[in-house]
């Protein structure tokens, strides 16, 4: 009988609040442990969600509400760092020795946003006008639109893609999927309340891989007129009036540039979550090469990790937007369900 | 037999170290100061060598295109794959001068000039720069100071101590013969010596086909000398 | 290679892998790499000792008399090449035997540290280190080669550091000895020095550089534990543009100048009283080429006539010890003067013994120093 069954999911972001949900509503009892005083993880950060421009807040209300509605028990303040099976059963514990005993657990923790100081030559931490991506949705929840840091409006801005990504310097050699679209959309926005600022996405590749997502580039350069040019930034450097002079190629063109910009948006990849290595210190879980949560078939079990009865659902697996992510944990909740009806896993793994 | 210059490059263990996959980023042609200044972009001749093209690498060997580098290695330090496209350039340059492709460029042919200047400063004096050869009046860079320290060199030097030409330790110390021999000898053993040979060989050969010879027609090396310090 | 770094920082992941394909994550900013304490085989400069040589006579006075170390000054150890090897006319083979060489001495005499003096013979040396760990059998054939040639043998280095390093690791020491400060005496303001870091020093090997490459500490220690301020422009990390070939062959030395040129236009704005460097080349280089420059363009990068001092890390450690510009440090060999900043810190000197000769006898002087001819009227 599942109903008697306990799962614990790891994290109360949108992934561990649908996981959660979804199980509580087919009847087994549910606890979701977040670390912070509040649910919603990542997204109460940020503003608007691509690429239709709504608004991430209501998104993350529904979520809430769906999550309380469906009696899953949320513990907050709590940080799983070790998960452990003794005697058929799974053992969740944080540094303060709080245990919570589970039959299964899903990890829905997430992922960290890319130190951007670990790029010293693009002066994040140093120069004030450098931001992030995620720091602009900061700007935009609490301004509505983006200022320098002297308080002015930019006339120029550089947005960076492939911050943290596709990088071996930093360490990081995979792409982070979602950073070119959020360029793209973050230059609409500023365009749209800004219309005197030249908005500069300085890209490798653009990697736009939604149906929407082309359109919405296209939208970009006929009404907004951000230009594109196809060089990844060498360094930034910033001037006695600190504004910022950076260096890049024009690979198209095949020449070097200079440039002078008020501010740089730095577009930071989403990295493996911190607790990462050590909630697999004490079972079978793995990481993959890039620091991720391993699956057991990356094909057809992507949610199974490979220690029998822990699954995972959301950005903890790789990098991933919204709507793939809410999918995802509906699938890691259809596979706790399989895993306690005993289903055989048909060969998957 | 065609020679294949891609897989004479390969065998060169600094490609494997300078290329290992390049993803035209741009970045190291953004920081290059070679490509600020000359019509250069190290990006392109990473991509090339990558190719395995045989023609567009022979035509990079003859070029003016793969002297411009100025070895900074600032490419290195940013390339997001690990690459280094200064290195590639020394691993092209030295087939350019094996191949004797060097001499079909202005600036490939000034290789010999520098062979002769530092390349015979190493086994004269086992320095690469002794004060007697830094002549000021082929360096008025150098400025005025220099030309005095040039004018006194024994005062000069002897009056903060060093040790110009001297026995024993001491900055510009002259050089044991026992060690200049040694050098010789390691130069001749590691194919330092071919390299010398190899650079004149070939600009004797071009120094032919320009005309600059002597009353017998062989090679005139000082007026080839001549000339090439003043190619533009 | 990965596991060295891992035990000189306080870094936050860690993997067995090769540095290509390292998913090292290191914060530069608290790198420290690993400098020997004693016991050194010096390893001099040819640039160096041309141009600068007194400089040199200081870092060994320094280390054995002010640190009381060790550190043998082998009058056998000839250039490295590696100006030869980065013009293309010495072959990496015959490179790799010449550090060979130097190696074989310096165990000959018992030491396994290396205090290097030169930037280039650094950068060729770490190369050459690096590329025998990966393809052993490159070192099997320098091994071959230097025995075939000279019977020698020789070990690889425990520790390979940069004179600027040494210096770097004992700079409190320094301070507590020095009597003077980088400070302006009439204002009391800490003085300005922009720091110029040698290409081949951090460039090739972040982690062979104190702090890595980006924002490397090992002059910027120096600077600020003797009282002064640092200074971030624009072109900070810029080539001084020696590019080897590009000075020694004289048609090329446009790219030379050009890229020094760049260097003073992006620090002049914050009026630099000093430059710093740890790389003898670019010691020379950006002394003459301010030199130059004002002759073309009739300006200077320092306001007035002078220019900006430009000193290497031993003549500075020497400065604010209290070495004599002249005697010790053979600061007259700079064309750009250096008493301006010898008067802002308050160091005595005798301007008559700027020319003299090892006896205090005048010797003559050159036409003019500084940037521009004071004695021609305009």
């Amino acid at each position: 009988m599942i109903k008697n069954k306990h799962v614990a999911v790891i994290g109360g972001g949108i992934a561990g609040m649908e996981t959660a949900s979804v199980l509580s509503n087919q009847g087994l009892k549910v606890t979701l442990i977040e670390k912070q005083p509040v649910t919603g993880g990542k997204l109460n950060d940020w503003d608007q969600l691509f690429p239709d421009f709504s608004s991430s807040e209501t998104l993350v209300t529904r979520q809430n509400s769906k999550t309380s509605h469906s009696g899953v028990n949320v513990v907050y303040n709590t940080e799983i760092n070790r998960i452990e099976k003794i005697n058929g059963r799974f053992e969740l514990s944080d540094e303060r020795d709080v245990k919570i005993f589970a039959d299964a657990v899903v990890v829905a923790s997430g992922f960290r946003v890319f130190d951007a100081t670990l790029k010293e030559e693009y002066g994040y931490g140093l120069f004030g006008n450098v931001i992030t991506s995620v720091d602009f949705e900061r700007q935009m929840k609490k301004y509505g639109k983006l200022l320098t840091a002297q308080g002015t409006e930019p006339k120029r801005v550089a947005i960076i893609h492939c911050v943290g990504s596709r990088d071996a310097k930093v360490g990081n050699t995979y792409c982070s999927k979602v950073c070119c679209i959020t360029g793209i959309k973050q230059a609409i926005e500023i365009n749209q309340k800004l219309p005197d600022c030249e908005v500069f996405c300085f890209y490798m590749d653009l990697r736009l891989y939604g149906s929407k997502f082309d359109t919405l580039y296209l939208t970009a350069q006929k009404q907004h007129k951000i230009q594109f040019i196809r060089g990844r930034l060498s360094e930034a450097a910033e001037k006695p009036d600190k504004s910022l002079q950076i260096k890049a190629e024009d690979t198209l063109q095949g020449r070097p540039l200079r440039m002078n910009v008020d501010m740089i948006i730095l577009l930071v990849g989403m990295e493996p979550g911190p607790s990462n290595s050590r909630l697999i210190q004490n079972n079978k879980m793995a990481l993959d090469e890039n620091g991720f949560l391993k699956s057991a078939n990356i094909h057809d079990a992507r949610n199974c990790t490979t220690q029998e009865g822990i699954f995972m659902a959301g950005t903890a697996i790789c990098p991933m937007p919204v709507n793939e992510t809410l999918e995802n944990a509906r699938s890691a909740a259809t596979e706790v369900i399989h895993f306690f009806e005993n289903k055989k896993n048909d060969g998957r793994f | 037999m065609v020679v294949k210059l891609y897989a004479q490059l390969k065998e060169d263990v600094r490609l494997a170290e300078g290329l290992q996959a390049c993803m035209n980023c741009g970045i190291c042609t953004a920081i290059c100061p070679a490509a600020e200044y000359y019509e250069y972009d190290p990006r392109s001749i990473a991509i090339t060598v990558q190719s395995g093209n045989e023609e567009k690498i022979a035509a990079l060997l003859k070029s003016d295109t793969i002297w411009y580098c100025g070895q900074c290695m600032s490419c290195k330090t940013r390339c997001p794959r690990n690459n280094c496209p200064g290195l590639i350039i020394s691993v092209l340059r030295k087939l350019s001068q094996e191949t004797g492709a060097f001499t079909e460029s202005r600036m490939g042919r000034q290789q010999y000039l520098i062979m002769k200047t530092i390349g015979a400063n190493i086994l004269r004096f086992g320095y690469c720069v002794h004060p007697t050869v830094l002549k000021p009046e082929n360096h008025p860079e150098q400025g005025p100071v220099w030309k005095w320290v040039f004018e006194n060199k024994h005062d000069v030097y002897d009056s903060v101590g060093a040790n110009l030409d001297g026995d024993g330790p001491g900055a510009m110390r002259k050089i044991a013969e026992t060690d200049l021999s040694e050098l010789l000898k390691i130069f001749k053993v590691s194919n330092g010596i071919k390299l010398y040979e190899t650079i004149e060989h070939f600009s004797q050969i071009k120094a032919v086909k320009m005309g600059l010879v002597d009353q017998n027609g062989g090679a005139d090396m000082e007026k080839y000398t001549q000339y090439l310090l003043q190619e533009v | 290679m990965a596991e060295q770094i891992w035990k000189n920082t306080r870094s936050i992941y860690y993997r067995k892998f090769k540095m290509e394909e390292s998913k090292t994550k290191i914060k530069w900013s608290e790198y420290n790499k690993e400098i020997a304490d004693d016991h050194f085989f010096y390893l001099r400069s040819c640039i160096r000792q041309n141009f600068n040589p007194g400089a040199e006579k200081v870092f060994l006075s320094i280390l054995q008399k002010n640190l009381n170390k060790d550190i043998f000054d082998d009058p056998h150890h000839t250039t490295c090449s590696g100006i030869g090897y980065h013009s293309d006319i010495v072959p990496f083979e015959t490179f790799q035997t010449m550090v060979a060489r130097q190696f074989s001495l310096m165990g000959e005499r018992g030491y396994k540290n290396c205090a290097v003096s030169c930037i280039t013979s650094f950068g060729g040396y770490n190369e050459v280190l690096s590329t025998w760990k990966d393809y052993p059998e490159e070192l099997a054939k320098a091994r071959e080669n230097l025995r075939k040639a000279t019977g020698r043998e020789f070990e690889i280095p425990e520790n390979l550091s940069h004179a600027c390093d040494i210096i770097y690791k004992f700079r409190n020491e320094i301070a507590r000895q020095s009597g003077y400060r980088l400070i302006n005496r009439e204002t009391g303001e800490p003085l300005k020095v922009v720091d110029h870091i040698g290409c081949h020093y951090a460039k090739i090997f972040p982690e062979k550089g104190v702090g890595g490459s980006e924002y490397s500490r090992v002059l910027t220690g120096m600077i600020e534990a003797w009282g002064g301020q640092t200074v971030d422009y624009p072109e900070r990390r810029h080539c001084c543009g020696f590019g080897f070939r590009h000075y020694l062959v004289k048609n090329n030395r446009g790219y030379s100048i050009s890229n020094s040129r760049k260097k003073f236009v992006s620090m002049e704005p914050y009026r630099p009283d000093a430059i710093l460097t740890n790389c003898p080349g670019c010691n020379m280089f950006l002394d003459r080429w301010q030199y130059t420059l004002a002759q073309m363009e009739g300006k200077t990068y320092g306001g007035g006539t002078n220019g900006i001092p430009v000193l290497s890390h031993e003549e500075l450690a020497g400065l604010v010890l209290g070495y004599d510009p002249w005697k010790d440090l053979g600061l007259q060999m700079h064309q750009v003067d250096v008493e301006p900043l010898l008067k802002k810190i308050g160091v005595a000197y005798d301007p008559k013994q700027k020319f003299a000769g090892k006896n205090g006898k005048y010797i003559n002087k050159p036409l003019f120093t500084g940037c521009i001819n004071q004695n021609i009227p305009v």
